[in-house]
């Protein structure tokens, strides 16, 4: 199996779709000719030329509400926000129009639209370039939200999204867009709604998303060396979810911590929260564990970053709280 | 003004104890000093004294095992009101204290790093209830368990509701003294054999573990995990107790009468302090030699196996040996021993000769890195310069932790307590 990197098995999906598939074409701000503001459509251009490969104005509610239009018409748009904390200016057109289309008109039109974008913390972006926003999407029926944590799963999740009927929030994270990883020869769509087990364990689950799934690996080798054996289990999918292998590993190791770099309140761990007790309640021997950040705009200053947003030690931590005697 | 009467920490390393019976009842004067209550811990049962004058208000707690720290009585003025939260479960490690914002904000970011920066106002609505420390309390009222509701996570309680199992006969282990899965695992056992629960004819008859065999068990299972190899010696005792007959014509009337063992302890405490590898103690990756010999006397009671020691065996005379292990030995059947009996032993010796053994192996008793077991005294062939003679010999075996002492060390020893048994003057 090749080894590539997150950002180039990004590339790869969306090569394979304009490829595979003449509907397919890509909108955003700078994705021509400078390859989009994370090098991820570098090339696009020059196979797929100005028609499919488009540049835009600074609009986002312009980008997304064309991509909603376009995919009314039979199009399979893949629009990118280049910063996902811009999605606030394209709200009304996600929640108010192209979540409701399919639903309102009784299914005879429907949106296949992808919203591809990326943030997150660890470079110093400071408050307004790094949020994690995924969890406002998943408050909206109607959509489907990505956030894929490997190369293999974005590869896959992506080829999946863009075939998919709805429009779908697929989440990148911008720390992960060099991590390499083996993916498969041939590339295959994921089925959205399907978690990943990436580490069986037996004490405790922790349920971990984007770039938490790598600090939740790091935190299970640390807490396997105090004789903890957790199992991470990455849903991949938010919306939807699932919530049978979540609530089977954690029937299975009575404990569970959830993980993600947004800030816990209001957080998507507090929905996992709510699937675990209520499906597992009775497997449950300690309180639920939430990790994210802390709750405040994030600061520029790089200590302050570092600490305001969660890692490895911060889900050990966690972990250790699920097992802990008095 | 009521005084609480808590558990106290009588030894090192003592967590908990178990409160067999009050000799006071509620309402009844206490004088300081008074027996209060019988404690079992894991080494003895005593009394404990009452450090306050008044009249016993309340019992706390009346009986079974509680931390140490925690209020098990109330002793005050008579018609005094108590109003005396219920015990909280954990009392060893104190409650999140309250604090003022002020000395919140000036905590430290490190103690503080599960909080949030550049908070808004509504603190108490942020994520603390989420994030609390782990001792933090959180749910119910503190104390609200005692009055009817126990704390349990849902595992616990639906494991205790298939197996029938009362949840307020548990005690949590858990945060907060919260129940959870493995104390009801552990509580499943039968717990409470009632009178019903007497063995019939060809029925297992189920023995609780009490404090001590609980004791013997985790400790001896410890000790087992030590490397350890063994040397064994034969001697001829007939000096041995050639001296014990002597010193009996010097025992007054009603003194205690030495026995052979006792002028065995006394040549294994000259050996010890000549030889001081053997007496040590292997504790946490250093090995402790003494230079006083506090040798312990395995004691079989009817509760299980004690150690109490004889402390400076090495200066004190056979007679004094023998009235010290006559005062432990008794007071070790009537399970009246003090915690300072059973502590700061330098080496054991076990002596099963009484039941005929001949020789044997001892489990260490850490951290002591070396133990003596002494087999029966009896006449055996001795070949003595190409004759073959009788004689009463004795057989020792020494079993030595090999992380503290090499084999030439042990067979050093082991030769001066041969040398001093076959001419006990020699120890002098």
């Amino acid at each position: 199996m090749p080894e590539v990197t997150y950002r180039e098995a990004v590339r790869d999906a969306l090569t394979h779709a304009l490829r595979t598939d003449e509907r397919v074409f890509l909108m955003g701000e700078d994705i021509g000719e400078m390859g989009g503001s994370m090098g991820v459509t570098q090339g696009l251009l020059d196979e797929f030329g100005p028609k499919r490969i488009r540049n835009t104005p600074i609009s986002e509610m312009a980008i997304v509400g064309t991509g909603i239009g376009s995919a009314m018409q039979g199009m399979r748009p893949v629009v990118e926000i280049m910063y996902e904390d811009f999605l606030t200016l394209s709200m009304e057109q996600l929640v108010n129009q192209a979540a409701k289309h399919r639903t309102m008109s009784g299914g005879q039109v429907s949106v296949p639209l992808t919203i591809r974008t990326q943030g997150g913390a660890g470079w110093s972006p400071g408050a307004q370039h790094a949020q994690q926003l995924e969890a406002w999407f998943v408050h909206v029926p109607g959509l489907k939200v990505v956030f894929a944590s490997t190369p293999a799963d974005v590869r896959g999740l992506l080829w999946a999204s863009i075939q998919d009927e709805n429009p779908v929030l697929f989440f990148e994270h911008r720390t992960l867009y060099p991590i390499k990883g083996e993916v498969p020869d041939e590339l295959e769509p994921i089925p959205l709604g399907r978690a990943r087990i990436h580490r069986e364990g037996e004490d405790v689950t922790v349920v971990a998303t984007g770039r938490l799934v790598h600090e939740a690996l790091e935190a299970a080798e640390a807490a396997e060396q105090e004789g903890i054996s957790v199992e991470v289990v990455d849903p991949r999918t938010l919306q939807p979810l699932d919530e049978e292998t979540i609530l089977e590993s954690v029937r299975k190791t009575t404990r569970c911590v959830t993980a993600h770099e947004a800030v816990t309140r209001g957080g998507f761990g507090a929905e996992l929260a709510a699937v675990v007790q209520h499906g597992a309640f009775d497997w449950l021997d300690a309180p639920i564990e939430r990790v994210g950040a802390k709750f405040g705009p994030l600061p520029f200053a790089p200590a302050l970053e570092q600490w305001v947003v969660p890692h490895a030690a911060d889900v050990l931590d966690a972990v250790r709280r699920t097992v802990a005697r008095a | 003004m009521a005084v609480e009467v808590k558990l106290p920490r009588l030894g090192q390393g003592m967590e908990a104890g178990t409160i067999v019976r009050w000799l006071k009842s509620e309402g009844e004067n206490v004088v300081k000093g008074d027996p209060l209550y019988e404690l079992d811990t894991d080494k003895v049962t005593q009394e404990v004294e009452a450090e306050a004058d008044g009249v016993l208000l309340k019992i706390v707690v009346s009986d079974g095992e509680v931390d140490v720290g925690t209020t098990v009585g109330v002793i005050g003025a008579e018609g005094e009101e108590v109003s005396l939260e219920p015990p909280e479960p954990q009392p060893a490690e104190p409650s999140e204290p309250k604090e003022t914002p002020a000395e919140e904000a000036a905590r430290p970011a490190a103690e503080g790093e599960r909080k949030e920066p550049a908070e808004p106002s509504d603190r108490s609505s942020q994520g603390r209830a989420v994030e609390r420390e782990p001792s933090a309390p959180h749910g119910a009222p503190a104390g609200a368990e005692a009055r009817g509701r126990v704390k349990a996570s849902p595992l616990a309680r639906r494991i205790a509701r298939e197996r029938g199992i009362e949840l307020a006969s548990l005690r949590g282990t858990g945060p907060d003294g919260r129940i959870v899965a493995e104390d009801v695992e552990r509580g499943a056992a039968p717990s409470r054999p009632g009178p019903a629960e007497a063995p019939a004819v060809g029925e297992v008859e189920v023995v609780e573990l009490n404090s001590i065999r609980r004791t013997i068990a985790r400790r001896l299972t410890e000790a087992w995990e030590a490397p350890v190899f063994q040397l064994t010696v034969t001697a001829d005792a007939s000096e041995l107790v050639a001296t014990r007959e002597q010193t009996l014509a010097l025992v007054a009337e009603g003194d205690v009468k030495p026995t052979v063992n006792d002028v065995l302890t006394r040549v294994v405490a000259a050996a010890l302090v000549q030889h001081r590898a053997v007496n040590a103690h292997f504790v946490e990756g250093q090995i402790r030699r003494h230079s006083a010999a506090h040798v312990g006397i395995a004691v079989a009671t009817p509760n299980g196996l004690v150690v109490p020691v004889i402390r400076d065996a090495d200066r004190k005379t056979v007679r004094e040996i023998a009235s010290a292990r006559a005062d432990l030995v008794s007071r070790a059947r009537e399970g009246k021993l003090q915690l300072q009996d059973l502590e700061d032993g330098t080496f054991t010796i076990s002596n099963l000769g009484m039941y005929g053994i001949e020789q044997f192996v001892a489990v260490l008793n850490p951290p002591q890195v070396a133990i003596l077991a002494v087999g029966a005294i009896a006449d055996r062939s001795l070949v003595v310069d190409g004759e073959l003679e009788v004689a009463p010999t004795m057989t020792m075996t020494l079993t030595c932790d090999h992380r503290a002492i090499d084999g030439s060390e042990g067979a050093e020893f082991l030769r001066t307590v041969k040398a001093f048994v076959e001419a006990p003057a020699l120890a002098l």
